[in-house]
């Protein structure tokens, strides 16, 4: 499955992540959690091919994607939400699904253009099948207003199937608690469940530790850059380094 | 539902149809003359170029200052193919839309790395040094600095009318693949780039292809445009190459509305007919772009038809609304 | 020897405008972010007020000079606060302020030309002395006033964004808005002063160019791109990039039309900015201010 080694990532002068090797179990919840500046997303960008690492690989199923355009990350099947919501707020909510299945169609340009049988069948095919994401985190109701005028909650959501819409083998979501209240959290909680019946893999990166320990099945602890633990929900609760790095992180 | 819309589309749709087909008709029926017929030519050639346009700004997000320059490369490419070979203009006028596509392929390909006004800039610089080089014209091949006539125009003969028909049957296919080219995989990738690179390549859109093939496209349209209106008006002169154009088409995209099928033909029509009404202050021109973009630009961001849009849904929100209380 | 001599002084007094026409552009980029096209016209515009102080109000050529700084300036801060400022606030895509400053740059232009006509004036001798040589090279006096004017501009604007109080201030906003906020630092303010700056520092390089090339209204329009050309061949967003890169691109300009051709002078500035932009975006200075994806 997705595995990195060895990665390092510097800016300038600065170490932001430090020889991380970590990975990612089929079909499970893994989880990358530390204090704020510890590096994760700076990694999640450079699984998801925002940064190109210093050093180090990052392998999905066998092939190599460090340094690799984002789009063909993508393609290669990961996909992923990003911490500030990143929706393409002019579309309609159901164009922003069918633009996330974008690597997954045969359509080309001429197709396009000339509105090929190929095209038609294609397009008939997704239109349905974005409806189905839609209704699968009840947002089809919505399906033809802009994803802009969608309320916040709505718009994490809207993040994760237009990930998901790819199809990918792993998904990569970036804090999708934040700005989230209980209930939504809760809701959250058992949509994460629904996607894992479905045979995705999920990488998540979490700042609330309760949804974290109540979701994840392994835990990977970064702290300033490097991995300080790993293990089981319960090993990181008792793990004393992690306590100590939480508690006294001065956050 | 579904039934109740077809009903009320198709008769509206013949409506267009035949009035389309009457426009020159009525034009000379109250003017008397074909005058009128020549300025709704203009605008269908403008309408071709406009939604150019509208592909490469409206949905991809580029700008492009000097858009002009694509308009007279296919103009030149077209005439001057006529004047020293005899080629007929069914082959001079796809070759005047190619020659700019491949143009503005070239332009992009480095062009597409730039942030937005330093793209500004580049296509400015861009239809400068085209619009300087037919000025000077180096070995005098492309005429002068007062432009070529174009001479043989066999089957259109003088008459305006014919042209319009010729002209509309290019113009309804040009909005025809737009519409089809945005409703599908690469119209949303443009869309996406539009809104943010950073998600759209993310979600496996190809950015710099992409914008590439937006420019590439907008440039054959607005190339073939350009490559019409040479044998249209049976000559050309660099000065439709300079800025002064490239604004003029982004005024009428702007204040059209970006980013749809109407928007380029209400900017086209209205903008026209408004600078036809004033002729005798052409000095002024330049004024009443700046005004109308400011206008739009401060007060209606999504140009006229983006207004009429916003102003049908607000309606539609209210009756629903009232309705709801009703309840 | 003698045309080298005089193609250097030529090329680096309009070197010497391109290059505050530049630190203009760069100012801006550094506070807002934004490039404004009414950059060039703001040339355009300190002519014609610097013929309409000393010229029709007949005022003393210091007082006129300074109340074409003051004006420019006032208009320079109205443009931020009245139009930028507004247009931000509202969310407007950013590529739509950028041609909102198209559009007021075509305002100012038909402006003018409703009130001073389309043919273009004379501005008149400054000092009684028309020309000066020297080292052995004549020029017009306003010309060698007119680089020596820039100069000391460039000096003096060095010293007052890095040793004065009010510097730091605009410099600090520029960098970090928030940051700046937060240590008692008037942002709003010292935006709208960096656009008035950039804007009288523009003017004022058209008051110079006035005797030289005369007035007229579209003056501004190409000065102004030569000097965004001059920006980006610096390293656009470089304060000291701008004054290098308006000074290369005057001395080409001149050197290639004095030795070569002079047919494509114009065209010169376009083409170093195409092959700027493409090849080497950062420029001289190494800014990354230019890339996109």
């Amino acid at each position: 499955m997705l595995e990195t080694k060895n990665v390092t990532i510097k800016f300038g002068g600065l170490t932001a992540v430090n020889n991380v090797t970590m990975q990612v179990r089929p079909g499970k919840i893994t989880a990358l959690i530390g204090p704020n500046g510890a590096g994760k997303t700076t990694l999640f960008n450079c699984i998801s091919g925002v940064y190109t690492p210093n050093s180090g690989e990052v392998i999905l199923d066998g092939q190599h994607l460090e340094g690799k355009m984002g789009y063909k990350i993508n393609a290669a099947g990961i996909a992923r939400t990003y911490q500030v919501i990143n929706l393409f707020w002019n579309m309609t909510v159901l164009e922003n699904v069918l633009v996330g299945m974008h690597s997954r169609l045969k359509a080309n340009f001429w197709d396009s253009l000339f509105n090929t049988k190929k095209k038609r069948q294609e397009e008939k095919a997704i239109v349905e099948k974005a409806h189905e994401w839609l209704k699968f985190v009840g947002l089809d109701e919505y399906a033809n207003d802009r994803a802009g005028s969608l309320s916040y909650g709505k718009q994490r959501l809207l993040e994760i199937v237009r990930g998901l819409a790819s199809e990918p083998k792993v998904i990569l979501l970036d804090e999708p608690a934040a700005g989230m209240n209980t209930t939504e959290k809760a809701e959250l909680d058992s949509l994460l469940q629904q996607i894992l019946s479905m045979g995705y893999t999920i990488l998540v990166v979490e700042h609330d530790m309760k949804l974290i320990m109540n979701i994840s099945d392994y835990i990977y602890v970064l702290c300033q850059g490097s991995l300080l633990a790993e293990g089981t929900p319960e090993e990181i609760q008792n793990n004393p380094e992690v306590i100590a790095a939480y508690l006294g992180g001065d956050e | 539902m579904n039934n109740s819309i077809l009903k009320k589309k198709v008769p509206l749709g013949i409506l267009i149809a035949v009035l389309l087909i009457a426009v020159p008709f009525l034009i000379q029926l109250v003017f008397g003359t074909e005058y009128g017929v020549m300025i709704a030519c203009i605008i269908l050639i403008y309408t071709i170029a406009v939604s150019g346009l509208d592909l490469l700004f409206g949905y991809s997000g580029q700008i492009s200052m000097g858009h002009a320059a694509f308009f007279v490369i296919g103009a030149y490419t077209s005439g001057l193919l006529n004047n020293y070979f005899n080629i007929p203009l069914w082959l001079t006028i796809p070759a005047g839309a190619l020659l700019s596509c491949g143009l503005g392929a070239l332009l992009a390909w480095p062009a597409s790395k730039l942030k937005f006004h330093f793209l500004s800039l580049a296509t400015i610089a861009f239809g400068e040094i085209v619009y300087y080089f037919l000025y000077v014209s180096p070995g005098g091949f492309t005429g002068d600095y007062l432009g070529i006539s174009v001479v043989t125009i066999p089957f259109l003969g003088g008459s305006y009318t014919r042209w319009y028909f010729f002209l509309l049957f290019f113009t309804v296919i040009a909005l025809v693949l737009k519409h089809f080219l945005v409703h599908s995989r690469t119209g949303r990738a443009f869309q996406a780039i539009r809104e943010n690179t950073h998600a759209a390549n993310g979600m496996g859109v190809n950015v710099r292809k992409n914008k590439i093939i937006a420019f590439a496209v907008s440039a054959f349209y607005t190339g073939f445009a350009g490559a019409v209106y040479v044998h249209l008006l049976r000559y050309i002169a660099p000065s439709t190459g300079q800025q002064k154009q490239s604004v003029l088409f982004l005024t009428m995209l702007l204040f059209g509305g970006t980013a749809s099928m109407v928007g380029p033909i209400i900017g086209v029509v209205i903008i026209e007919i408004l600078l036809e009404l004033i002729r005798p202050l052409q000095e002024y021109q330049m004024l009443l772009y700046g005004i109308l973009l400011l206008i739009v630009i401060v007060a209606l961001p999504g140009g006229i038809y983006g207004g009429i849009k916003d102003l049908i849904v607000s309606i539609k929100r209210k009756k629903a609304a009232k309705q709801l209380t009703k309840k | 020897m003698q045309m080298f001599l005089t193609l250097l002084v030529n090329g680096l007094i309009i070197g010497g405008i391109y290059g505050l026409i530049a630190l203009g552009y760069s100012l801006i980029y550094r506070a807002s972010g934004l490039m404004s096209f009414v950059q060039g016209d703001m040339v355009t515009v300190g002519a014609y007020l610097g013929i309409t102080f000393y010229v029709v109000l007949n005022l003393p050529i210091l007082v006129s000079l300074i109340l074409t700084f003051a004006c420019s300036f006032l208009l320079g801060m109205i443009l931020e606060k009245g139009v930028i400022r507004n247009l931000l606030k509202k969310n407007v895509m950013p590529i739509y302020v950028v041609l909102s400053t198209i559009a007021i740059s075509y305002i100012i232009q038909n402006t003018a030309q409703a009130f001073y006509g389309s043919t273009a004036q004379t501005f008149p001798q400054v000092f009684s002395k028309p020309t000066l040589t020297i080292f052995g090279i004549t020029a017009q006096t306003e010309a060698y006033v007119c680089l020596l004017l820039s100069v000391v501009m460039m000096v003096v604007l060095h010293f007052f964004m890095t040793k004065t109080r009010f510097g730091t201030a605009m410099r600090s906003s520029a960098m970090d808005p928030l940051a700046a906020e937060s240590c008692g630092i008037n942002t709003s303010l010292s935006t709208g002063i960096t656009w008035g700056l950039a804007a009288s520092i523009a003017a004022l390089a058209g008051m110079m160019l006035g005797p030289m090339y005369g007035v007229y209204t579209t003056l501004g329009s190409t000065i102004g791109r030569k000097g965004f050309a001059g920006a980006v061949v610096g390293g656009y967003g470089n304060m000291y990039g701008a004054m290098v890169g308006g000074m290369i691109l005057g001395l080409a300009e001149t050197f290639v039309s004095g030795y070569v051709d002079a047919t494509y002078r114009n065209q010169l500035a376009y083409i170093i900015l195409i092959l700027f932009l493409f090849i080497k975006p950062t420029g001289i200075f190494n800014e990354k201010a230019i890339q996109d994806v």
